[in-house]
């Protein structure tokens, strides 16, 4: 059986209106709203395709870090072709940085021993870009990062990846497995989970793990086992961009006026 | 016998009647016998068939409840040609003639069954002679006249007059598709007209051949009179030079090609278009007066959904395959494909009929693989047609046999949403409903964000109990342009001093569209959402500006338990207006058109309360070619309004523009429906029409006309 596993996060989005957290170092729960990650939309589907189009079995497994409103996620990965879905949590666990988190999908490929791992290329909110890699250097296994097309077939010793660089180009690589990739947007058109298919991945179950299960020590994970840490979060300041308005003539004498205030200036 | 002195009244009863097998040797009665026993029985094997066919649907006990009423309505509907007149004077009086001459041509054959087969030889009663028998000969003259009368006009319409409606080319396929070729049809209905009226024919040239017969008979000749038509001929016979013997051959041959050719088109019934006599009675039966504006709800845990094969029909919507007519009153009603979409209801259904003829008439059905109905081989539907359709009802509501088009396509979409083949835009849009609770993908937050523009607050119906519970809908709550018809309304309220509120935050998209799309999951949870909302709130009942929320509110929530009473603006408006709690001043002049929305019209038969308060603004109503239950769809219903139209194809909203502009004169195109102000706010713009038509919400015209500084009761009681 080959077992392909889909590392997700629950990114968070902001409110139009939103506030910074009395601490300072995140913005109001209030003012967030979830959903899964835009790239792990498309490092799943890339998973389920490599299951559709394989004639042995293929076990699709989503993991996430996170607590139980984590659940969600899972369940939308469930609810479009995921098998198995995973989540660890442990209190200690908050204030992870990227490596950290990829300590603990580390320990989940040790004890999983996927034959691939699909990560997203980056996360819509915090946007590291450095989860896929760390994790692939945990491991000890080649990595391929920003993949946009990938020839691979279930049970493959070796996989064909294209990667986008910058200006344009492409670069193809071919990596033995396993093997980390993180996945770029667009490599496929990820599929519509009916609500029907969400509300019955419900009742389906979600694998919980701890640090006991997965032999971490707790000094591992959190703020204690990360290289980084948020000390501020701010609202940059409003730029000085304004509407002139009134009729042609107006705006035009009133652009007159401001560039003569500049260049004296 | 004496020609000068003839009178029945010399006469028996018992000689005042007809001859049936006289002349004949007892082997040709047998073998008349023979053959009339092998059309029943073929008769009866294809209605067998016919039935084991929609058995081979799936259950829909609902459709057969209170089937008492049920008959009485179909038998109105059928006995007074209701539906077929509708649009169509001409084929609907045809119809009825030939109905009603085939009808009492069929009873008069059975009750001559009733007594040579039946009464007489069992019980030695006999009743078909004397002056029941005159009588009964006058009856099926006269049947037989408005017989031929209403094929001649069939045909003369199907000939040369050829209404576009019977136009059999379709917009779903290509010339050289396999199924594109729809003479088989054409020359089926030729084939029914002539058999039909050569039936008709022969019959009076059989009458007339007999009574030159038997001229000399005592009682044929002298009553004569009582079949007029067919004295006629026999006089034209006579005149002819015609003898009594050579009539009496011709008479040999004529009863049988006559005999031989009405049991071959009994026989026939079952597997020809001449099966809708039973088919549209069946499927007029089992009508469901709701059926576009309620669609079906799925069985909770279903292990499938929608219409993915042709046996995941129920066997009334395999009825209603049969039932068509191919009348193509829904065909010319689409605005789909009167924009040029690959979508005909009439299509639609034939080929899904094609695909039931074929693979479920037979003795064995074939495995899953042959029942598949999306696709684009023969008796298939592509995607493209479906996502054509605006659900706006248009074909459910003219269809004279009670097809149900917009649940069948509906019920198919929900098995293309369940794979995700649809529009990336769609899906896009439904996940932003998903996730936000609007189509807009605005914040749940800023919903009631346009209230904050009005110089009073609007009452929050989740902390306060109201007497009107506003339900305002997507587009009034988001769209820039419906907001400001939002606060119009909400001015009018305030000052008639209604006690009303809004949810706020707690109201999501009322999902009337989204289940029209297909996505039934997310509509139940939208409804569920909507429902519990409106649960925890207290309030006499709802209102909206919005018909598509009206729609599913009024008659979709009940399926989930939530019943209230919800009446659209119009509606308050007018009884505001009755209870002398506003007046309306005719403070305008303009020359006006009303638009009905399709979710307030055809779906809730509000035609009369907007018309009504667009007068009194003073305003000219003129209304176009197209109005009330015919009214012509924007284009944004069934989700449309979320997919892009085709490029470089004019689109159903810019069709009924230029309907309107065809008024002479006219200033005002007026809606009440905000998708439509969106819709035809921009068709004006493209079809070149602004600065001569402005589109209006009605709101818009009522505010400046309305007083409503009465005294009101309360004020009268201080």
């Amino acid at each position: 059986m080959t077992k392909l596993l889909v590392p997700v996060k629950r990114v968070a989005a902001v409110e139009e209106d939103f506030r910074i957290r009395d601490d300072g170092r995140d913005v109001d729960p209030d003012d967030l709203n979830y959903d899964l990650n835009e790239w792990d939309g498309f490092s799943l589907e890339q998973a389920v395709l490599i299951k559709e189009a394989a004639s042995a079995e293929v076990q699709v497994v989503v993991a996430t870090v996170g607590p139980q409103e984590c659940d969600e996620v899972l369940r939308a990965c469930l609810a479009r072709g995921a098998d198995r879905a995973l989540r660890v949590w442990d209190d200690a666990m908050v204030g992870s940085d990227p490596i950290a988190i990829a300590r603990v999908l580390a320990a989940v490929a040790r004890r999983e021993k996927p034959d691939l791992v699909l990560a997203g290329a980056q996360s819509s909110d915090h946007g590291h870009a450095t989860t896929g890699i760390a994790l692939a250097a945990l491991l000890d296994w080649p990595h391929v990062a920003v993949v946009t097309a990938l020839k691979y077939g279930a049970g493959d010793a070796r996989a064909t990846a294209t990667r986008e660089l910058e200006a344009g180009m492409l670069q193809e690589v071919e990596t033995t497995c396993p093997a980390v990739l993180t996945i770029q947007l667009g490599i496929n058109k990820p599929r519509y989970a009916s609500l029907r298919a969400i509300k019955q991945a419900a009742a389906r179950p979600i694998e919980v793990l701890g640090l006991a299960e997965l032999e971490l020590p707790g000094a591992q994970v959190g703020e204690a086992g990360s290289a980084s840490r948020v000390r501020r979060m701010a609202i940059p300041e409003k730029g000085r961009a304004r509407m002139i308005e009134g009729s042609a003539q107006q705006k035009a004498a009133r652009l007159a006026q401001i560039i003569r205030e500049y260049k004296a200036a | 016998m004496n020609e000068a002195n003839p009178g029945s009244a010399t006469l028996a009863p018992e000689q005042i009647t007809r001859v049936l097998f006289e002349g004949f040797a007892p082997a040709a009665v047998a073998l008349f016998y023979a053959i009339a026993w092998a059309a029943i029985a073929a008769f009866a094997w294809g209605c067998y068939v016919q039935v084991r066919k929609y058995r081979r649907g799936q259950p829909d006990p609902a459709s057969l409840d209170h089937l008492g009423r049920r008959l009485l309505r179909m038998a109105a509907t059928v006995l007074s040609h209701r539906t077929v007149a509708r649009r169509d004077a001409t084929a609907g009086g045809a119809h009825r003639l030939i109905f009603y001459g085939f009808a009492l041509l069929f009873l008069g054959t059975s009750i001559i069954t009733l007594q040579v087969d039946v009464s007489e030889p069992l019980l030695g009663f006999k009743f078909w002679y004397g002056d029941f028998y005159l009588v009964f000969s006058l009856v099926l003259d006269l049947a037989g006249v408005a017989l031929i009368a209403g094929l001649i006009v069939m045909m003369v319409r199907r000939g040369w007059i050829r209404p576009p409606r019977l136009d059999y080319a379709r917009p779903d396929r290509q010339p050289g598709d396999p199924d594109y070729d729809r003479s088989g049809y054409r020359r089926e209905d030729w084939a029914f007209l002539w058999t039909l009226i050569t039936i008709g024919v022969t019959g009076y040239l059989l009458e007339a051949a007999r009574l030159v017969w038997l001229q000399d008979r005592p009682g044929v000749w002298s009553t004569r009179l009582w079949s007029p038509v067919g004295a006629v001929v026999a006089e034209a016979m006579r005149g002819g030079g015609l003898s009594g013997a050579a009539a009496g051959s011709l008479r040999d041959a004529l009863w049988w090609f006559h005999g031989i050719l009405a049991l071959a088109f009994v026989a026939l019934v079952p597997r020809t278009k001449v099966k809708h006599i039973f088919t549209a009675m069946g499927s007029l039966a089992v009508r469901d007066p709701l059926a576009a504006q309620r669609l079906p709800k799925l069985a909770p845990q279903a292990a499938q959904v929608g219409y993915a094969r042709i046996t995941d029909l129920t066997w009334k919507h395999l009825l209603n395959l049969d039932a068509c007519t191919k009348c193509g009153r829904c065909h010319e009603a689409c605005p789909a494909r009167a924009a040029g979409a690959p979508l005909s209801p009439r299509d639609l259904i034939l080929s899904l009929r094609e695909h039931s003829n074929r693979s479920l008439e037979r003795n064995l059905i074939a495995g899953d693989a042959d029942l598949g109905i999306h696709g684009g081989q023969t008796g298939q539907v592509s995607q493209e047609t479906l996502w054509s359709c605006r659900t706006c009802m248009a074909c459910v509501e003219i269809c004279p046999v009670a097809v149900e088009h917009v649940p069948v396509i509906v019920q198919m979409r929900r098995k293309l949403v369940e794979a995700g083949e649809m529009d990336p835009l769609l899906q896009k849009t439904l996940q932003t409903i998903h996730k936000s609770g609007n189509s807009f993908g605005e914040s749940r937050r800023k919903r009631g964000a346009w209230t904050k523009a009005l110089p009073f607050p609007v009452k929050d119906a989740r902390k306060e109990p109201v007497e009107v519970l506003w339900f305002v809908g997507d587009y009034a709550s988001f769209d820039p342009r419906n907001q400001k018809v939002s606060q119009a309304f909400a001015r009018l309220l305030q000052g008639a001093g209604v006690d009303f509120g809004i949810l706020y935050d707690a109201e999501s998209n009322a999902g009337n569209d989204v289940r029209r799309v297909g996505e039934e999951g997310l509509y139940e949870h939208l409804a569920e959402s909507n429902i519990a909302a409106l649960a925890s709130a207290r309030f006499g009942r709802i209102v909206t500006t919005d018909p598509h929320s009206l729609n599913t509110i009024r008659n979709e929530y009940p399926q989930f338990g939530g019943a209230w009473q919800i009446v659209h603006y119009t509606t308050l408006l007018l009884e505001l207006v009755r209870q002398g709690r506003i007046r309306i001043e005719p403070r305008l002049a303009s020359r006006a058109t009303y638009h009905d929305p399709c979710h307030l019209g055809r779906f809730n038969k509000e035609y009369d309360a907007p018309r009504e308060l667009l007068r009194a603004t003073g305003c000219e109503l003129i209304e176009m070619p197209r109005s009330r239950d015919n009214s012509f769809c924007c284009g944004a219903g069934g989700g449309r309004i979320w997919m892009p139209d085709p490029v470089g194809k004019e689109k159903p909203a810019q069709i009924r523009i230029r309907e309107a502009a065809r008024i002479e004169a006219l200033e005002l195109f007026v809606v009440a429906c905000p998708k439509d102000l969106t819709m035809f706010e921009d068709a004006v713009k493209t079809t070149g029409n602004e600065g001569r038509i402005a589109v209006r919400e009605l709101l818009e015209l009522l505010e400046p006309c309305v007083t409503c500084d009465l005294a009101r009761p309360e004020d009268a009681i201080a």
